[in-house]
């Protein structure tokens, strides 16, 4: 299995975020049973299209570079954040997801977060991406002979 | 190839391997005792070790998922 590794690492790389969909998928289904009043479709654009063709490519990105920086695939994962946490809120602010208050921010109209709470929150996406990636994203390119 | 030049190679070939000396054949099967050594050998682990660092991040990320519940969908937002 030596051809195509950078197909193959961006299949490992979209692999976490494919798996969760069904899982939001179930969110419209709850919504549209219960006529909950939530723009689950909006927040899903970024979770559903961004999400996993920016995994793959940052996997693809890990296997180019890593010869040279010698970077550690979870402290590689563990800096998606810093991409995906700004692409993220600009486009939940657009779309109506993601609204900003005086002292807080309202995701999905419902889940209001203080300001106070966004930096733990940042460091634990940090932290959660570097788990991911080192050991699930990690275990698949080692499965697929990339790593 | 005449008679000379066989017992010729033939001398050849036994001053180039001298004969081992003593009992060719060992003693015993020393096979079961390379499978014992291989069964003695612990497993390498399948990938990356499990650390202490990463279990403090692990229960940093869940702590801050219970006590704060609004977190979930927006970390699920982002992956």
């Amino acid at each position: 299995m030596n051809t195509h590794p950078y197909l193959r690492a961006y299949l490992a790389g979209t692999f976490i975020p494919t798996l969760v969909l069904p899982l939001l998928l179930t969110f419209v289904v709850i919504r549209l049973v219960e006529r909950v009043p939530i723009p689950v479709e909006q927040a899903l654009i970024f979770p559903m299209t961004v999400v996993p063709l920016l995994w793959g490519l940052w996997n693809m990105l890990w296997l180019c570079s890593n010869e040279r920086t010698h970077l550690p695939l979870g402290l590689h994962g563990a800096v998606l954040p810093l991409l995906l946490m700004p692409a993220g809120a600009s486009l939940a602010t657009c779309l109506g997801v993601l609204k900003i208050g005086a002292d807080d921010v309202v995701w999905f109209q419902v889940a209001h977060v203080p300001y106070a709470l966004i930096a733990p929150m940042f460091l634990a996406a940090l932290a959660g991406y570097y788990l991911v990636w080192k050991y699930i994203v990690g275990f698949l390119n080692r499965l697929l002979g990339i790593a | 190839m005449n008679e000379h030049h066989e017992n010729r190679i033939k001398q050849l070939l036994q001053q180039a391997m001298p004969p081992v000396e003593g009992d060719p054949e060992p003693s015993r099967d020393p096979w079961p005792a390379v499978l014992r050594r291989i069964d003695a050998q612990p497993a390498k682990p399948a990938g990356v070790s499990w650390s202490l660092f990463d279990s403090a991040l692990l229960a940093g990320l869940v702590a801050l998922v219970a006590l704060f519940p609004a977190s979930i969908p927006v970390f699920l937002y982002y992956l």
